[in-house]
């Protein structure tokens, strides 16, 4: 069979961030896969070098949408340890309580995502309704549904009321009972799990060897997680469990995700049962004295790292940002490497890239002689069809 | 009016059909675009329909500052699309940059500096009731415009 | 310093197997030791490090130090992080990939050599990351003397043509 080369572009209309994926086919097989980015590239660390560490807040805030507390509390946990101060422990539950709300929405939009992607619809719009319920509690504790800046230097901006805490422990209590739906459908549903199981397989060593992080690596059984290898904020404090799965496929990814989602609902009901008394915010001076640190923290998508060098000024030395995704995109082209066609929208899905993929993938046919423009979405069709044709059929659920 | 033009103009304002590109977003916005379709807002019932392809689109709806690397291919899919054709632009990165505004990765001044734009939506990011309320704007320009 | 028991270990280890190629080595707090190695001895030091537990390389800062270039090598095991600096002279700066211990490390390496200019050898040829395409070869925006202000200058007039 003749080899073809598909690039896989940076336009996506299921969500987020462009990337190039270049496939080369035999057939519907892939034979090898590379991985080419640089289409979200702004220029932020640059940037970061001129403008004061409060401005700087602001901007690494926006390195991601999904995942933008993370982004920030790494960054402010690397600002307080350069200024030496000491973080009121309120204000350390409070950005706990928001990593976990954050890891909830990051978790639903991830479970509608590949509902969608495998062609069940219905999955994508429970679930994002649901997630309406985390963004209210979002809103109403911060003020927005995305980008919530609760962070400051010195601790968080805004406190929460008692008529927050019940709204919130409201709304969790729903999602408590929607999420074990999901987790009954992920685990009992045959067509769920003729989508999922030995799709993109990652075993454990490839894992390790390629430096993926997250429920990515926790998948194929790789027991890591910053929560509770070096515990920051207040997570030594909270009773929960590191939950890894051994079937190294998406599946696995599905099952880790979910559970992870009832973990997060317990850290959050222990937080807003013992917030510590005390301040929100400790004053900070503007200039922080010279030195280097680095610092990371568990994304929902993975361990999330920064550096930062200060140089005495109001401004940073240095700023290193690497978020997660970056680590695991060394191991989708692994994942796709021996795959389906059919299967690529999924796989790719499943380490919940936090970017968007929109582009045409043009295969050439060789028995017609000419090239064919796919279109993500048609790949996707093609890849519902295909296994429809397989009997797995969403629409009759 | 020819009667085809009108009945494209008719078509447009009853069912307009959107194109989402990320043009180097944070995905804070396109998160939000995404939300506007699903149950608590759902603007399908608008006769907004989500579009995988540039030539089946009327509104190129555009998140993000425009980073160097995309600005080609924004273009091209702009291009591509048949007339009568609008842009919509997401969030205060299309606006003007926002907060990426003196980065080098970015093309300076947001997005109206790349293609012209019919509709700007402040926000960071943008609520969906203001993508809703931003389409309906448009429509109605369209209409008062085509009378 | 016994505070710290574990890292003042792997600091003495370090210095006992590379001893002259290692400078500056440092227990800054707990979980976290800086040192500096000769870049001929990277690579070893690497494999050394992944050999004993510190199997995860979590990124590779690059930096502008004036005189030299850096690129600190941030190892963990997830709970200790380990920094491993390298200095190389801003004239002709050249580091030896560590691909072969560290596989993952591909963007990364990538992107000292797009954003800093520092040459890795061993790097397979490949596309630039994560500059765009039609960005210069020759400028390196992590300096510190590239100035986006001035590059952005050049560009207003490019982009006034394109539209």
């Amino acid at each position: 069979m003749s080899k073809i080369t598909i690039p896989l572009g940076p336009q996506h209309p299921a969500l987020k961030e462009p990337e190039n994926f270049m496939l080369v086919l035999e057939g519907e097989q892939i034979s090898g896969a590379t991985v080419n980015l640089g289409y979200n590239h702004r220029g932020m660390e640059k940037a970061a070098e001129g403008r004061t560490y409060l401005q700087n807040l602001y901007l690494i805030e926006r390195v991601c949408g999904i995942c933008s507390h993370s982004h920030t509390t790494t960054y402010i946990t690397n600002v307080e340890e350069l200024a030496k101060c000491e973080t009121p422990k309120r204000a350390l539950a409070i950005r706990t309580l928001f990593a976990e709300l954050e890891r909830v929405h990051s978790h639903l939009l991830w479970l509608g995502v590949a509902g969608y992607e495998m062609g069940f619809e219905t999955l994508f719009m429970y679930t994002w309704r649901d997630r309406e319920q985390v963004l209210d509690c979002l809103e109403m504790l911060s003020g927005n549904r995305v980008h919530y800046s609760i962070n400051t230097i010195g601790g968080v901006r805004r406190d929460i009321t008692p008529e927050q805490k019940a709204g919130v422990v409201q709304r969790i209590n729903y999602l408590i009972e929607r999420t074990n739906y999901y987790i009954k459908l992920a685990l009992e549903e045959p067509t769920v799990a003729a989508r999922t199981a030995n799709v993109g397989k990652l075993p454990l060593d490839v894992a390790i060897e390629r430096g993926a992080v997250g429920p990515t690596a926790r998948a194929s059984g790789l027991a890591r997680d910053v929560r509770k290898d070096e515990p920051y904020l207040i997570y030594n404090e909270l009773d929960f469990k590191l939950i890894t799965h051994n079937t190294n496929d998406v599946f696995g990814r599905l099952v880790v995700r979910a559970l992870e989602l009832v973990e997060s609902y317990k850290m959050i009901k222990q937080v807003l049962n013992d917030l510590p008394e005390g301040p929100i915010a400790v004053k900070v001076p503007m200039r922080i004295a010279p030195g280097e640190c680095v610092n990371h923290y568990e994304a929902p998508r993975g361990e999330d790292i920064h550096y930062l060098k200060s140089n005495g000024t109001d401004k940073p030395e240095r700023l290193k940002v690497r978020a997660p995704t970056l680590a695991n995109l060394q191991s989708v082209a692994y994942m796709l490497e021996g795959g389906w066609l059919a299967d690529v929208p999924l796989v790719i899905a499943a380490i919940d890239p936090c970017m968007s993929c929109t582009d045409r993938a043009a295969v050439w046919n060789p028995k017609k002689g000419k090239t064919e423009v796919y279109s993500w979405e048609d790949l996707r069709k093609l890849s519902i069809e295909q296994y429809r044709k397989r009997g797995v059929d969403f629409t009759r659920l | 009016m020819k009667i085809i033009d009108k009945l494209i103009t008719w078509s447009l304002l009853k069912s307009p059909w959107i194109l989402h590109f990320n043009s180097g977003a944070c995905n804070g916005c396109d998160i939000e675009i995404v939300d506007a379709l699903t149950p608590k807002y759902d603007v399908e019932r608008f006769g907004i329909v989500l579009k995988a392809t540039p030539r089946h689109a009327d509104v190129l709806v555009v998140s993000g500052p425009v980073t160097r690397q995309q600005a080609k291919r924004l273009r091209t899919i702009y291009e591509q699309m048949p007339e009568p054709k609008f842009v919509m632009a997401i969030g205060a990165c299309g606006c003007s940059g926002g907060v990426f505004d003196g980065c080098y990765g970015v093309v300076p001044g947001g997005l109206g500096n790349v293609l012209p734009v019919s509709v700007y939506i402040p926000g960071c990011p943008v609520r969906p009731e203001a993508i809703i309320d931003g389409v309906v704007k448009m429509i109605q320009s369209v209409e008062a415009a085509s009378k | 310093m016994s505070d710290f028991p574990r890292e003042e270990k792997i600091k003495a280890d370090i210095e006992a197997k590379f001893g002259g190629a290692v400078s500056n080595a440092l227990v800054q707090r707990k979980n976290r030791v800086w040192l500096d190695v000769t870049t001929e001895k990277l690579p070893d030091l690497m494999a050394w490090l992944k050999a004993n537990s510190f199997d995860h390389l979590a990124t590779v800062t690059g930096f502008d130090e004036g005189e030299n270039l850096g690129a600190y090598y941030h190892a963990t095991d997830t709970k200790l992080i380990v920094t491993v600096k390298v200095k190389t002279p801003r004239a002709n700066p050249s580091i030896p990939s560590i691909l072969k211990t560290f596989p993952g490390a591909l963007s990364y390496e990538r992107e000292l050599e797009d954003m800093l200019g520092i040459k890795i050898d061993g790097l397979p040829p490949g596309r630039r990351y994560p500059l765009a395409e039609d960005f210069p070869t020759d400028q390196y925006p992590l300096r510190k003397d590239w100035k986006t202000e001035d590059y952005l200058a050049q560009q207003a007039a490019l982009n006034t043509e394109a539209k």
